[in-house]
Order: structure tokens, then sequence, then C-alpha cells
């Protein structure tokens, strides 16, 4: 996500809300009478489009859960307006990354709107994954719900919600994401290849230490299960 | 009796703004220094993370970070033939405690006072002729503050620097810049960092202001517009318009505060020491009373030690740096019956209000996505920046469309007429709360001689030791010149596109139940003569030469802006005469 882009949200969304609805710019500059509805975007999940865009289910699942790798992100239930910034970044090399950057820009305007709508509204369950070093878990914890005072690196969850649960509508959830995605995308940041939240994540990404990294990561893979085990009942 | 401890070279009553910025400056000059600070220790982790720190019933309705009024409350009335009664719950002004102090809920609004105010009579009487402040009011006790603004802008530049100000200069050593304030002081240079992005209630500001023929531009921020490292080396993150800044502490890391921009840089020398939950009970005197020989406090178990020191800074609450002098019997206490005396004169606060405006449906304002400091706002009635000569008042007010929140138990505005609670309360709140724009004037005051701080002859604190009493109105001086600038204002509102403006305005008499501004100036305050002033031109107590008081409490009067930067400036001036003349020569650095 990016926090750049949130900002000038902040400042601009009233006058964006106004004129288009729904934030969603680059559907409003091709077409401002259709709404995405996801239907298509459904399709170009199973199918792909012409234009060198495979089916997105190859690697994320037809229900947006991808497999238990980790290497590929969890994107069911993500913020449509998320979803749609991280593939304009994909597109415009903010997110460099050479699987999807060519997918992003094989997408029309409002293919994009189209699939990032069919997969905000995709539920998947979470997989059933084995349980992480409780050691780096515990760190993890600490740096999610109260941050690093010697690092001066805030809690995860100011921004991402209560667990990690995401503050749509620009801020992904983390709760019960891959560990292996999310350590991956911090060090992308603290590598200088992730460009699409200077302001912040890169702020935040450099402070971390690699084992710090990889603490949060295993942090909110498991800390939805956790809590479904502790607030849901026993189907 | 109380135990006496080691001896120290410096001891700060409080670790806020001014305690821990005077601590810095003196413990890199080697000296020891102990800082007491009568509340609890707290940091940006763990104690100011989210979701707790956004606790609207905590921090805004209880007052989570105010100093505990059931232990120290102060005293309020009007006039000195009212008999005063202890503010209970703080409303009109909120004293912060605990470590880093009022400076950590603070807004961030960080403006510089301008050239005149700091000669502010000499300035009136120059330019309107001697009899014109009489005019205004025979009990107006303006005075000039024995600093100029030149002497002043290299520690504004420092202490900007310090917080890493987001902002667009307007006048650059003389040079108007585009995109600033025009009026604004002459500043050596830019800004740290650039402005903060205009929202949307801003933009409608700004438009509405510049059919006028006004200037806006953007208010000055201490919640940052981009990262920065300060010459501390500490680094300031981005805010991201949370819209909790002032009653509650940053978790981000963009608010400029001391735990984020000189506390780390501070609490790891060892020849300094932190002491909290130490309340400061007075500040002894040697037998001639011309030299203080340290301080006696209590700690949390009620355990009383003596702390001997070299030299005494009092850098409490301005409030508070008041009582403090009270209470150890430095300087003559002020009599309004005589006018003798000199602690407790010219105390000041702040003119306020401003008017509400409501607009369509269709203009979404979205007022939670905000922060302390990122209004649009315009100086044509600051100070004295519009001519006087005519009006029969002295004083301005800048005027802005600032909104910090849009937090729910406090901010619903309804229009006029609504009832206060029901079905039609609630219809009125979801219609106008996300169309709604506050526009707020914020002010001179100007010092009377019937306002002034002594000790309450009644009430008396946890400790066994006198409350403070404060005696103030607004003099009616004041009254008109914010009602004259109300008018104004409505015009642009209405230019703004407001279908009801509804209109602000300071009134009196002045209440201590409806928040209007933490800024409480004056008591100790500064100046060239002993016989009107409590402290010298560095802040270095006229009677007792080891003893400073620094802060809001030195000011004469209070200026237009929020008066936190120019605090932080006075801070360095001071401590710059301390490091360079008295640690040298101790001993009175201006002789009466």
């Amino acid at each position: 996500m990016s926090s750049g882009r949130f900002i000038t949200l902040a400042g601009f969304t009233a006058v964006a809300i106004l004129h288009i609805g729904f934030g969603c710019c680059a559907l409003a500059a091709e077409s401002s009478t259709r709404q995405p509805d996801g239907a298509r975007g459904a399709v170009i999940a199973a199918q792909g489009v012409g234009t060198g865009v495979p089916a997105c289910a190859q690697c994320h699942a037809y229900n947006g859960g991808s497999d238990g790798t980790g290497a590929f992100p969890r994107i069911a239930g993500q913020p449509v307006q998320y979803l749609v910034a991280q593939l304009q970044d994909f597109a415009s090399g903010a997110r460099r990354n050479a699987v999807m950057s060519p997918i992003a820009k094989g997408l029309s305007p409002h293919d994009l709107a189209e699939v990032a709508a069919y997969y905000a509204n995709a539920s998947a369950p979470f997989l059933p994954l084995k349980a992480g070093d409780q050691t780096l878990i515990k760190r993890g914890e600490q740096l999610a719900t109260f941050g690093d005072e010697s690092k001066r690196v805030q809690a995860c969850n100011n921004c991402h919600g209560p667990g990690g649960a995401g503050e749509p509508p620009m801020i992904p959830y983390l709760a019960g994401q891959y560990a292996h995605y999310t350590a991956f995308e911090l060090q992308m940041w603290k590598r200088g290849y992730r460009k699409n939240s200077p302001e912040v994540m890169l702020q935040i990404a450099k402070k971390l230490d690699d084992q710090d990294i990889q603490a949060v990561a295993a942090y909110f893979q498991q800390v939805l299960s956790s809590s479904r085990v502790a607030i849901m009942p026993k189907e | 009796m109380a135990a006496r401890l080691k001896p120290v070279d410096v001891v700060t009553i409080g670790v806020g703004l001014t305690g821990s910025l005077a601590a810095l400056e003196l413990v890199k000059a080697g000296l020891k220094v102990v800082g007491l600070e009568r509340g609890a220790p707290r940091y940006t982790v763990p104690d100011f993370q989210s979701p707790a720190i956004h606790d609207e019933l905590r921090f805004s309705i209880r007052k989570g970070m105010m100093q505990d009024n059931v232990k120290e409350a102060m005293t309020f009335r009007n006039s000195f033939d009212e008999t005063a009664l202890p503010i209970r719950r703080w409303e009109s002004f909120l004293p912060g405690t605990g470590l880093g102090g009022s400076f950590v809920h603070w807004n961030g609004q960080s403006f510089r006072f301008q050239v005149a105010d700091f000669i502010y009579r000499t300035h009136i009487e120059q330019r309107y002729g001697k009899k014109f402040l009489e005019a205004c009011g025979s009990e107006l006790a303006i005075q000039d503050w024995g600093v100029t603004y030149d002497e002043l802008e290299p520690h504004f530049d420092r202490f900007e620097y310090l917080l890493g100000v987001s902002g667009k200069a307007g006048n650059i050593k003389g040079q108007i810049q585009p995109g600033g304030n025009p009026f604004e002081a002459p500043r050596a240079r830019e800004y740290p960092t650039p402005p903060m992005k205009e929202p949307y209630f801003g933009a409608l500001f700004r438009r509405g202001a510049e059919s006028l023929g006004y200037h806006p531009y953007p208010q000055p921020s201490a919640n940052l517009s981009q990262p920065y490292t300060n010459p501390e080396g500490l680094e300031l993150q981005q805010c991201v318009f949370c819209g909790f800044c002032e009653r509650y502490a940053c978790e981000h890391f963009a608010k400029a505060s001391p735990q984020t921009v000189i506390l780390p840089a501070l609490l790891n020398r060892s020849n300094y020491e932190l002491r909290t939950n130490c309340q400061v009970l007075r500040i002894n005197l040697d037998s001639t009373r011309t030299k203080a020989t340290g301080v006696t406090y209590a700690d949390a178990s009620g355990t009383e030690y003596e702390q001997p020191a070299n030299l005494v800074l009092i850098t409490a609450f301005p409030l508070n740096n008041v009582r403090m002098l009270l209470l150890s019997g430095i300087g003559k206490p002020y009599d309004p019956r005589t006018g003798e005396g000199v602690v407790g004169r010219n105390y000041t606060y702040q003119t306020t209000g401003g008017p509400t405006v409501f607009m369509d449906e269709d203009i979404n304002v979205n007022p939670f996505m905000a922060s302390g400091a990122n209004g649009t706002m315009i100086d044509d009635f600051s100070g004295d920046n519009f001519d006087h000569s005519q009006l029969g008042f002295i004083g301005g007010q800048y005027v802005g469309a600032i909104m910090t929140g849009g937090r729910p138990i406090e901010f619903h505005p309804t229009p006029p007429g609504t009832p206060k609670w029901g079905l039609e309360w609630k219809q009125a709140v979801a219609r106008h709360y996300n169309h709604t724009i506050l526009i707020q004037q914020h002010g001179t005051s100007t010092a009377s001689r019937l306002n002034y701080l002594d000790l309450d002859p009644t009430y008396k604190d946890a400790w066994g030791q006198p409350l403070l009493r404060i005696t103030f109105d607004f003099p009616d001086n004041d009254i008109r010149m914010s009602q004259y600038i109300a008018d104004k204002v409505v015009e642009i509102g209405r230019a703004m596109g407001g279908k009801i403006v509804v209109r602000g305005g300071q009134k009196r008499p002045y209440t201590t139940t409806e928040y209007q501004s933490t800024h409480t100036c004056g008591g100790a305050i500064m100046g060239d003569n002993p016989n009107t002033s409590v402290v010298n031109r560095y802040l270095q107590c006229w009677d007792v030469s080891n003893v400073f008081s620094l802060g809001g409490s030195a000011f004469p009067q209070n200026g237009t802006y929020n008066y936190t930067v120019t605090i932080g400036a006075l801070t360095y001036w001071a401590l710059d005469a301390i490091k360079n003349k008295y640690l040298k020569a101790p001993g009175p650095l201006v002789h009466a």
C-alpha cells in the first residue's frame, strides 16, 4: 500500500468523493457511467485477458487465498482502493516486481478496477499452517502492538488496525497474511525495490533488523487464527 | 526533617518543553543536572500507542494528560471583589503533567511572534501617539519585553529546526516569498520541512479569503509533512492525519515533543538525572534571601528531600512558575489595589472565538482527516497588521480554517435553533457533521492592572500549600477588538459558500468552563525594570540571581499566536546567556 497516497487522499479525498463517488481515479477517467461490480473481474481472475495477462487464480487462487507457500500474498478481502493502488504502482514501477509489473501494465484501467473489486469482495479460508517460533512471535507481537522505543518504531497496529485487521480504504490487513510474503515486502522496502510508501513504510522498514522483520511477519501470520480460537465458537 | 541529598549544579522544576531544553543545553556544557518532574515517566513506546491513545473519553473528556486537580487545583474569580473557587475540572485551559508536560498534548501550531510584539508599548505609542492606549482602556498595562525580535531570530531559527516545523516562509530577510505569509516577521531561511498538504476546508477558506483580497497561507506545523532528522540526530516521521493531536500524544513519532526531539538526546547523558513523581514544594533561599540554595521536594511516597543546587530553573507550566515564586517568597507579590509588587502582575490569556460555517450537503469536509496544525489562515487582522487609529482598540487576531479532528464525542456541530438532544438533534448532527467548517479567531490578550495571580487565602493542595488564585476577565478593549474582527470573518464564511454562518468573537465574562486556549501568560514577566517585572531580559529573577523562570510566564502580555515556538526561542535565548555569561561570572546579568 502507499501511505504517501493515503496522505494525498487525506488532503483531497473530499474533492475526489465529490466528483466521482468512490475515490477510484483511474476508473473515473475511463468511464464515469459504469461502476465496477467485479463480474468481469471474476472472469479475469479465472481466465486472464488476451493482452498477456494470465489468470490471477494461477497464483492467488480463485478465492484470493493463494497457497500456503507464502510466495504470493492473500488478497481476498483487501480494500478495493488498496488493490487498485497496488496494481497502479506495479504498472508504474513504484512497486517493482518482475511478475506483477507486466500483468498490471496489461490491464486496462477498467479491467484493473474490475479485478480489484472482485478480489476485494472475495473471501477465502485461512489455511492451516505450521505454528511459528513462539519467541519470534512474542517479539513480533510486541512490535505490532507497542513498537520499539529504542528504535523509534511505532506499533504496526496504529495504522494497520487492532490485530492488524486493516484500515480501509488504503491500509491493508496484515492479520493472517503469509509470513514469507510480509517479510519479503519489508525487505523490498528496506533495500529500495519498493518505493510506494517512501514517507512511512520505508522509514519503518529501515529501522527493523532481519530478526524484527521475521518476528512481525511470523506474528501476523498467526494472529487471526489465534484470535479465532479465542472468540469463535467451535463449528 | 527532609533528607539532604548530594548537591548538583542545576535543578529544573518540571521536565516539559523548557525543562528538557534547558537541561540538554546545560548537560552539554558539562554541568550535572537533575530534572524533577511531578508526573509520571512516559514514552512514545509503549505509552502513546493506539488504540489506547485514541481514547477520547479518557483524554479529551476526562483530561487524562492534565494536572491532577484533585491533588492540585487552582482557584478562579473574575475580579478581586469576588471570592475565588477551585477549578475542579479543567476546561478553559489544560495544564499538562507528566514527563514532557504540555509539550506532549499540544497541537503543533508553530508560529513566531511578530517584531512589534516585543516592543509593544513603544510601537503603539509611536504609531498612534501616547494618549491612544489610555483611550483604549485606562486599566491596560502593556509593556516592552526587554528583548527584541532581531535578538531572538537566531533562537527562533534554532528552535524551529529542532522541531522540524513544516511551513512556507513568507519573508526571508525582508524578501516577501510567494505562497507564504506576507505579514511574517523576517526569517533567516526557509522552514525545515515543506508545508502540510492543504485539506479541503483549507482550500475553501483560501478561495473565500482571496476573493476578499486577504492573504491566505499554510499554518506552520510541528506535525511533520515529511520525515526529518533534527540537529540532535533524532528522526521524526510523517504525520498521517489521524486527527488526535491536541489533548493526545502522537503514536507515530510525527509530532515534535520532548519525547521525540529532545529527551532521547538528554536521557543517555551520564550527567543528567531524571526523577519523576517528584513534587517540588519550594525553592530554598539562604539567610540573605538573595541566593537560592536548592529545592525541597516530596517523592511519590510523600517523603521530603532537600536537593541543593547552584542554579535553579523554574520550568513548570506558566501558571505554576508563578506559584513556585510565590510559595518560595521570591519577588514582591503584586497588589492590584496599590499597583505595587511584581509577582503575579500582567496575567494574560488569549482571545479566541470564530464562526461556524454550515455548508451545502455536497461539500464533504471529512473533518476526521486532520492534523493539529494543518489549517489555512490569514494574518491580515493579526496584531497591529491593520490600522487601529480610528478603531479605539489595540490588538488583533489571526483567522483561519483550522480543524484539528472530527472526533465523535466532541464534534457535532448543529445550527442555531436545533434542540440540544433527541431525534431532531441526532438528525441535525448527521446532516451537518461532514458539511461544517470551523473558523478560528485567535489573538492578543492585553494586560490589565486588574488581572493577576496570587496565592489563595483558603484552599490548599494535597501537600498543604496554598493554591494559585487566578483573577481574570478580558478587558473591554479585547472584546471590541475580537467583535470587530468577527464581522470580517462572517464575510469570509459567506465567501466560502457558507449557507449559515454563525458569528463568533470573544465574549465576556471570561469563564473557566469552556475550552478556549491553554496559552496562559505572564505573572512572572520579563522587562528592563525591576519595579515592573519579575525577571530581567535573560529570564533571571531580579531578586535571586541564581533562579531563572523560563516559559510563557515571562510574556508581559500575549500576542496573536499560539506561543510554544516563542517560548522555545526565549528559552534558547536565556540559555545562551546562562552558558556564555552567567556560568563565567555567576550573579545578576543586568544591574537595575
